[in-house]
C-alpha cells in the first residue's frame, strides 16, 4: 500500500521534472555555453573564452541599458506604489458604487501591454503636444518620446498606467485584513489622517507592501513590450531595456554569443535583487 | 475515466510531441510537386510578389511557389537561421547581412545560373566587393537597385522658380531662399532610426572614399578623418528641417512631404510608393545630393536594393532556377520597377520611373557609388549613433565613438581580413 | 452604530483617477471609427465623436491582420495552456506538497522548480529558439509546452501552498477503503482545490493571452500569428492610417474585455489569491 503511494508520486514527478529540465534547465545551460562563443546565430563559431564578459563591462550601450532599466524600475515602482496605495485607501473607504470602481480600476491590467503602448504612442506623438499647445505648456509641445532626456518618462507612464491596477487590488485586500477595532482604539488615542495611516494602517499591511515591491521590481526589470511598441529603444538608444537589447541584438543583430553573456549576467542580477528583496522584507516583518 | 486518461499524461505529452514533429516534417513530402519558398524583405512590395506567386502557380504544375513578405524580415530570417529552418530562396538587399550569409556559407554558389549573363556587371561587382574576404563563386542575382538623394516637389519648385543645386553652396543658398519664403526646406522622419542613414549615405559618397571602411580595416586611416566633413555638413542640413524631427517616423515624414509640407525630402527612391500612396497627384522628381563643394565630385548614391540568393540547403536547384527565370522575365521586372520606382539590374530596355529623371544622367554614365552603410555591421547600430549625434551635435564625440566601436564590432572581420592577406598576400 | 457618510474626498479622487483610464479608451474607440479626413489637431476635434459609425475600418483591419485566424490561434494557445497548467501543475504541486517535508529528494525538486521563477526569459530565449526547432516544436504547440514550463514554478508554489490546508485525514479515509493514490487524487483532492484552479486559470490565461515575446521568438516566420503578434507584424502596413490601426487595436482588445465583463469577480479574486498566497 505504501509502495503504491510512493510509486504514484514518482510517476507523477519524474515526467514533469523531465519536461521542466528539458525546457528550462537545459536551455539555461546552453545559454551559458553560447556565452563563451562568438556565435552569430548562424554559420560557424569559435570559442572566445571570457571575451564576451570582458566586453560586457566596457560596452557603453550595455551599461546604458542597465542604467535605463534600473532607473525605470525604481521610479515606476515608487510611483506605482504611492498612487495605488492612495487609490486603495480611497476604494476601501466608505464610498458609493464600490464594486464598479474596483472593476474599472483593474481594467488596464488585463489589456495587452503591446497594444496599450501602441495607443499611448499615438497620444504622446500627436494628442499631448496638441493639448500642450492649447494650454501653453512649452515643455510638452514636442513629443516626449522624441527627446532622449524625457522618452523614459513616456515608458514609465505606460508601465505605471497598467501596473497600478494590480497593486491597488493587492493593497485593498491588505486593508481589508485590518480589523475595524484597530481604528476605533486608535481613534480614542487621537490618531487621525496621516498619523493613523503611518502608525496603525501601514504597519499592518507591510506584507502586502513587500508583495507589491517584489512584483513591481521584477516586472519592470524585464520590460519589453512597451519598449517594442513605444520607442524601439530610441531616441539615441536612450530607452533600450536589457531584455530589448538582448532580443534585438541577439536575435537579429548577429550578437547571439555576446548577448548570451549579457543574459547570463542579467540572470545573476535578477537573482541578487530577488534574494536581497526577500531578505529585506522578511527582516522588516520581523521587526514589527 | 479521468484517472486513466491522466495516468499516462507524460506518455501522452511525448506522444503528441512526436505527432507534432511528424506532421511538421510530413507536410512537404506529398506527391511530385516541388515546393519552393521565397522570403523577401520588402513588405512594401508584398502586392507585387503576391501577383508573381499567383501567376507562377497558374502556369506551372510541377512547382508550387510560396512567397512571403513579412514585416521586419531580417529578424525573422535570422531567427529562422538560428532554428536552421531555411527557405529555398531569399530576397534581401546588398548589405552587410549578405556579407555575413556568404561568410557563414549558407548561400549556394550559383555561378552556373544562365540568367547571370543578362545582369549588369557593375552590380555583380558590388556583390563581390561586399564579400568580407574574396570568396570563389557567385551567391546572389541582383534584381533592382535604388538611388538616394533628394526628392523634391516639382510643382513647388516651378512655381517659385527655384533651380536644382549642383554643389554644397548652391544647396545652402536654395535652403535659405526656401526658408525665407516661409516654406520648410526638408522633412525628416528620424524617429525611425534607419532614416538617419539616408542623408548620411548620400553625402558620404560625395565626401569620403568609396572604400573607406576597407581602408580602416587595413589600418590605413580612421573615420575621424574620413567622416568629419560629412558629419559637419549633416548638422547644417538639420537646420533646414522641422523643429522636432525626432518626433516623426518614416511614414509621418512621407505623409508630410506628400501633402506639400516641405519642398524637399532627403531619402531614397524607395520612398516614392509610400509618398504616392498618400497623394497620387504629387509631381515629384529627384536630384543627386550635392554635398561636395565641387559639382564634379558628386556621385549618385546607388546600391542593390533587392537581390535573390538560393540557400545552400535548397534541395531543388533546378526548380529554384526556374523560379528565378520567371522573376527576371522582362515583363515582371518592369512591373516591379513601375510599382516600386526602382532601377533594374538587368540589361535591356526598361522604362525608368519619372521620379528618377533628375538622376538618369548619373545612372547612364555609371557615376554611382554603393551605400556606405552596406558595409557597417548591423549590431554596431550606426543608424542609432547618427541619431544620437544629430541630437547632441557633438562631432568629435561622435567620430571618436565611431572609431572605437568600429574596431570592437569588426574585430572578427578585421582578423579574418588580416588572416586572408597573410595567406594570399595583399590583394591590391 | 452611527450611519457612515460617503467619503466625499475619496469619491473625488476616484472619479478624477477614473478619467485617466477612461480617456485613452474613449479616444481609442472614437479614433477607430473615424476617417483619416476627420483627424485634426485641435482638442475639440480630437474629442469629438465620429461623423458616422461605420464598421469599414474594422472590416479592413480584420482583412489586413487576418483577425479570425489570429483569434483562433490565441484562443487555442490560451485554452490549452490553461487546461494543461491546471492538470500538470496541480499534480506536481500535490506530489511535491505532500512529500517535501519528509523527503530530501522531493524538497530538492520543489526548490529546484520554484527557483525557476528567477530565470528571466531573456536568457532562455535564444537557446529555446534553437531547441524548439531541433525538436520540431517551432509552432503553436511548442509555445504551449513552453508556457506549461514557464508558469510551473509559480503554480506549483500556489498548489503546494494550498495543500497545506487540506487535511491528510481525507486521503487516509480513502486509503482505508483501498482506493489507489491516483484515484484518491482525482476523486477527492483535485475537486477540493477548485478555488486554486480558478486562480491558476485566471493568472495563466491573462499572462498567456497578452504575451508577445514567446510567440515572437518561437513562431516568427511560420505564417501563424497570435493577436498581439499580428499587431506587431502588421504595424508598418497601417502606414499613417491611424484610424485603421486603432480599429485593429480595438479588435484585439475586445475579446479580453468581454471576458473581463463576464468574469470580473473571478478574475479579481484569482489575481489577489495568486499574489497574496
Amino acid at each position: 500500500m505504501k509502495n503504491e503511494r510512493k510509486r504514484t508520486f514518482l510517476l507523477i514527478t519524474i515526467p514533469i521534472l523531465a519536461l521542466f529540465i528539458c525546457f528550462n534547465t537545459i536551455p539555461l545551460i546552453r545559454g551559458v555555453i553560447y556565452s563563451f562563443t562568438n556565435f552569430k546565430g548562424f554559420g560557424s563559431y569559435d570559442w572566445v573564452g571570457l571575451r564576451n564578459y570582458a566586453d560586457l563591462f566596457t560596452d557603453a550601450r550595455v551599461g546604458r541599458s542597465y542604467w535605463f532599466t534600473f532607473k525605470l524600475a525604481v521610479v515606476t515602482t515608487i510611483v506605482v506604489n504611492v498612487l495605488s496605495l492612495l487609490l486603495a485607501l480611497a476604494l476601501n473607504s466608505h464610498i458609493r458604487a464600490k464594486s464598479f470602481f474596483r472593476g474599472a480600476y483593474f481594467l488596464p491590467n488585463i489589456l495587452g501591454s503591446l497594444v496599450v503602448a501602441y495607443i499611448f504612442n499615438y497620444f504622446f506623438t500627436y494628442i499631448l503636444p496638441a493639448l500642450a499647445d492649447m494650454i501653453g505648456i512649452e515643455a510638452l509641445r514636442t513629443s516626449i518620446l522624441s527627446n532622449p532626456a524625457t522618452a523614459w518618462i513616456g515608458v514609465m507612464v505606460v508601465c505605471a498606467w497598467q501596473a497600478i491596477a494590480m497593486n491597488t487590488i493587492i493593497y485593498i485586500s491588505g486593508l481589508q485584513t485590518v480589523p475595524e477595532d484597530v481604528y476605533e482604539a486608535g481613534g480614542l488615542d487621537g490618531a487621525t489622517g496621516w498619523k493613523q495611516f503611518k502608525y496603525l494602517t501601514f504597519p499592518l499591511i507591510i506584507p502586502f507592501f513587500s508583495i507589491n515591491m517584489v512584483l513591481c521590481i521584477k516586472n519592470f526589470l524585464m520590460v519589453f513590450d512597451q519598449i517594442m511598441a513605444l520607442t524601439k529603444g530610441g531616441p539615441a538608444q536612450s530607452t533600450e531595456s536589457i531584455s530589448y537589447l538582448i532580443y534585438n541584438n541577439g536575435m537579429s543583430g548577429g550578437q547571439f554569443g555576446f548577448q548570451s553573456a549579457n543574459a547570463v549576467v542579467f540572470f545573476i542580477v535578477i537573482v541578487i535583487v530577488s534574494v536581497a528583496q526577500m531578505k529585506f522584507s522578511s527582516k522588516k516583518e520581523e521587526q514589527l | 475515466m479521468k484517472s486513466r486518461n491522466g495516468k499516462y499524461l507524460g506518455v501522452v505529452l511525448c506522444g503528441v510531441t512526436a505527432a507534432a514533429m511528424l506532421s511538421g516534417c510530413g507536410s512537404e513530402a506529398n506527391s511530385n510537386v516541388t515546393e519552393i519558398e521565397i522570403v523577401q524583405y520588402k513588405p512594401e512590395a508584398a502586392n507585387y510578389f503576391t501577383m508573381v506567386e499567383e501567376e507562377f502557380n497558374a502556369t506551372h504544375d510541377d512547382i508550387h511557389l510560396t512567397i512571403s513578405s513579412p514585416n521586419d524580415a531580417m529578424t525573422i530570417l535570422k531567427t529562422r537561421f538560428i532554428r536552421e529552418d531555411y527557405p529555398d530562396i531569399i530576397g534581401i538587399g546588398g548589405d552587410i547581412n549578405y556579407s555575413y550569409f556568404v561568410d557563414a556559407e549558407i548561400l549556394m554558389d550559383i555561378s552556373d545560373y544562365a540568367g547571370l549573363a543578362n545582369i549588369n556587371q557593375g552590380y555583380l561587382d558590388i556583390d563581390e566587393s561586399l564579400e568580407l574576404v574574396p570568396t570563389d563563386g557567385i551567391f546572389a542575382v541582383p534584381y533592382v537597385a535604388n538611388a538616394a538623394g533628394i526628392l523634391y516637389n516639382r510643382d513647388m519648385f516651378e512655381e517659385h522658380g527655384w533651380e536644382i543645386p549642383t554643389n554644397w553652396a548652391e544647396l545652402n543658398a536654395l535652403c535659405e531662399t526656401i526658408q525665407a519664403e516661409g516654406i520648410l526646406p526638408f522633412y525628416f522622419g528620424f524617429k525611425d532610426t534607419w532614416t538617419c542613414l539616408a542623408p548620411w549615405n548620400s553625402m558620404a559618397v560625395d565626401l569620403a572614399p568609396a572604400d573607406a571602411t576597407k581602408q580602416v580595416n587595413r589600418g590605413e586611416t580612421n573615420f575621424a578623418t574620413e567622416y568629419r566633413e560629412v558629419s559637419e555638413k549633416y548638422l547644417t542640413l538639420l537646420q533646414y528641417g522641422p523643429d522636432d524631427p525626432f518626433a516623426y517616423g518614416y511614414n509621418d515624414a512621407c505623409t508630410a512631404f506628400a501633402r506639400g509640407e516641405s519642398a524637399m525630402y532627403p531619402i531614397g527612391s524607395y520612398a516614392a510608393p509610400q509618398i504616392l500612396s498618400v497623394n497620387p497627384d504629387l509631381n515629384m522628381d529627384s536630384f543627386v545630393m550635392p554635398a561636395n563643394d565641387s559639382a564634379d565630385a558628386n556621385t549618385l548614391n546607388s546600391g542593390i536594393d533587392l537581390q535573390f540568393s538560393v540557400l545552400a540547403e535548397c534541395p531543388n536547384k533546378e526548380a529554384a532556377y526556374e523560379v528565378l527565370d520567371f522573376l527576371y522575365e522582362d515583363v515582371n521586372l518592369q512591373k516591379y520597377i513601375d510599382a516600386q520606382t526602382a532601377i533594374p539590374c538587368k540589361k535591356g530596355d526598361f522604362a525608368l520611373p519619372t521620379i528618377l529623371d533628375g538622376m538618369t544622367e548619373y545612372i547612364a554614365s555609371g557615376n554611382m557609388t554603393d551605400y556606405p552603410d552596406h558595409y557597417y555591421p548591423s549590431e554596431m547600430a550606426v543608424d542609432a549613433q547618427i541619431q544620437t549625434f544629430l541630437l547632441k551635435k557633438d562631432v568629435d564625440a561622435f567620430l571618436q565613438k565611431f572609431d572605437t566601436d568600429w574596431l570592437r564590432y569588426n574585430r572578427d572581420i578585421i582578423r579574418l581580413v588580416q588572416e586572408y592577406e597573410r595567406q594570399h598576400g595583399n590583394a591590391d | 452604530m452611527i450611519e457612515k457618510k460617503t467619503n466625499i474626498s475619496a469619491m473625488t479622487v476616484l472619479i478624477l483617477g477614473l478619467a485617466t483610464i477612461a480617456l485613452p479608451l474613449y479616444l481609442t474607440v472614437v479614433i477607430a471609427f473615424k476617417q483619416p479626413s476627420e483627424m485634426t489637431n485641435s482638442i475639440s476635434g480630437i474629442l469629438s465623436l465620429p461623423k458616422t459609425w461605420s464598421l469599414n475600418n474594422f472590416k479592413e483591419a480584420m482583412e489586413i491582420t487576418d483577425f479570425w485566424h489570429s483569434l483562433r490561434n490565441s484562443l487555442l494557445i490560451t485554452g490549452l495552456s490553461v487546461v494543461l497548467s491546471i492538470t500538470v501543475h496541480s499534480l506536481m504541486g500535490y506530489a511535491l506538497g505532500r512529500n517535501k517535508a519528509k523527503s530530501k529528494f522531493y524538497s530538492f525538486v520543489y526548490l529546484f522548480i520554484v527557483s525557476g521563477m528567477f530565470v528571466p526569459f531573456a536568457i532562455l530565449m535564444m537557446p529555446l529558439a534553437k531547441q524548439t526547432a531541433e525538436l520540431g516544436l517551432a509552432n503553436w504547440f511548442g509555445v504551449i509546452i513552453l508556457y506549461v514550463v514557464f508558469y510551473m514554478p509559480m503554480n506549483v508554489l500556489l498548489y503546494s501552498g494550498y495543500l497545506v490546508n487540506i487535511p491528510m485525514a481525507l486521503e487516509e479515509a480513502a486509503k482505508v477503503d483501498g482506493t489507489s493514490t491516483w484515484r484518491t487524487y482525482w476523486k477527492i483532492i483535485f475537486p477540493i482545490m477548485k478555488p486554486m484552479h480558478a486562480t491558476v486559470a485566471v493568472l495563466t490565461a491573462l499572462a498567456v493571452w497578452n504575451d508577445v515575446m514567446t510567440p515572437l521568438v518561437i513562431m516568427a516566420g511560420s505564417g501563424e500569428n497570435t493577436l498581439p503578434l499580428a499587431q506587431l507584424n502588421f504595424q508598418s502596413q497601417f502606414g499613417t492610417n491611424y484610424n485603421l490601426a486603432f480599429a485593429s487595436y480595438l479588435l484585439s482588445l475586445i475579446p479580453i474585455l468581454i471576458f473581463y465583463v463576464i468574469c470580473q469577480k473571478q478574475i479579481l479574486n484569482g489575481v489577489v489569491n495568486g499574489a497574496v498566497k
